[in-house]
């Protein structure tokens, strides 16, 4: 907006009130131009989350007792429960009561809890670390 | 569940020894290992297998020595005991600082076990173990040791309670 200060008399203040209401209709579009961008870029972070909830990851699972292994994809969005039924199905092993779902490695921790979790909130809550899981048989002692 | 008294374990060393060299390769592959050593394990003898494991309580992590022993396997689980570094034995009660306190429903030590049969003995209390058949220990039959389970099943069982049920060392003596 260009305001011409040296200018006196009534004339110069009706050109000002012209300028300023003007210049309050280029803020009010610049306004709804911005609250439009924020939507937009609330519509492309959802659009990332939808497509990531449905990005397949790879699921590597062993079974400590029976020593097998297996590589499968999965979706995100599955459950820590999905993850642990299908990896019977990929290790080709039928499921035991007493069996137990876990973290792999050296370190394994078991995920019982947290069955009801999908793979991206299981990694988000820092449940697990990896796509790396075990499947053990239970043992008895106390 | 019911629990039942499992029949007692048979000594067969010839057995026991066999069975550790078939299983040998098919826990390396497992693990994706072509030696022992490259796992920080040892085998001092033919029947024996040294694992080192550790547990972290507070911040702190302590190192601890898992002696295997294979006198009854596959039949039964292997012989596990945790043991003096120096020694690789384990002699009560001087030897109990070597020990971890490890109290889960599935693997409980005990630094000295008197079982209902008389025997006195150190016990990691887990259907994993050969003691816990030694000691005469009440279980439910879905969780006895199966002779298809390798002695990964038993390192598996002990880590598993290292990593969620250590509670820090026995007391020095």
């Amino acid at each position: 907006m260009e305001f011409e200060g040296n200018h006196t008399g009534s004339h110069s203040l009706d050109e000002a009130v012209e300028h300023l209401k003007e210049a309050e209709v280029h803020l009010e579009e610049a306004r709804e131009e911005e609250a439009k961008a924020e939507r937009d870029v609330k519509e492309a972070i959802h659009e990332i989350e939808e497509a990531s909830r449905h990005e397949e990851v790879e699921v590597h699972v062993v079974h400590v007792n029976e020593l097998e292994k297996a590589t499968f994809k999965e979706k995100l969005n599955a459950t820590l429960q999905q993850v642990w039924d299908k990896s019977y199905k990929e290790l080709k092993l039928a499921p035991k009561p007493k069996d137990v779902f876990q973290t792999a490695g050296a370190q394994p921790k078991p995920l019982t809890g947290y069955l009801h979790l999908t793979l991206e909130q299981a990694r988000e809550k820092k449940v697990i670390d990896s796509f790396h899981f075990g499947i053990a048989s239970a043992t008895g002692g106390a | 569940m019911t629990q039942i008294v499992p029949p007692l374990p048979v000594v067969d060393v010839v057995r026991g020894i066999a069975s550790l060299e078939e299983d040998i390769p098919r826990v390396l592959a497992f693990l994706g290992k072509s030696t022992f050593e490259e796992l920080g394990w040892q085998r001092p003898n033919k029947s024996s297998l040294i694992v080192p494991l550790q547990g972290t309580i507070n911040g702190v992590t302590e190192q601890y020595v898992l002696r295997l022993g294979f006198s009854a396997y596959r039949r039964w689980p292997p012989s596990a005991q945790f043991v003096n570094p120096e020694t690789l034995a384990y002699k009560h009660p001087v030897d109990q600082y070597h020990l971890p306190m490890l109290s889960s429903p599935e693997c409980h030590v005990h630094a000295s076990y008197t079982s209902t049969n008389g025997k006195t003995m150190q016990l990691i209390c887990c259907s994993a173990t050969q003691e816990f058949y030694d000691a005469a220990h009440p279980v439910e039959p879905d969780l006895m040791w199966r002779e298809q389970n390798t002695f990964y099943t038993t390192i598996a069982a002990i880590q598993k309670a290292m990593v969620m049920h250590y509670g820090g060392r026995f007391a020095k003596v």
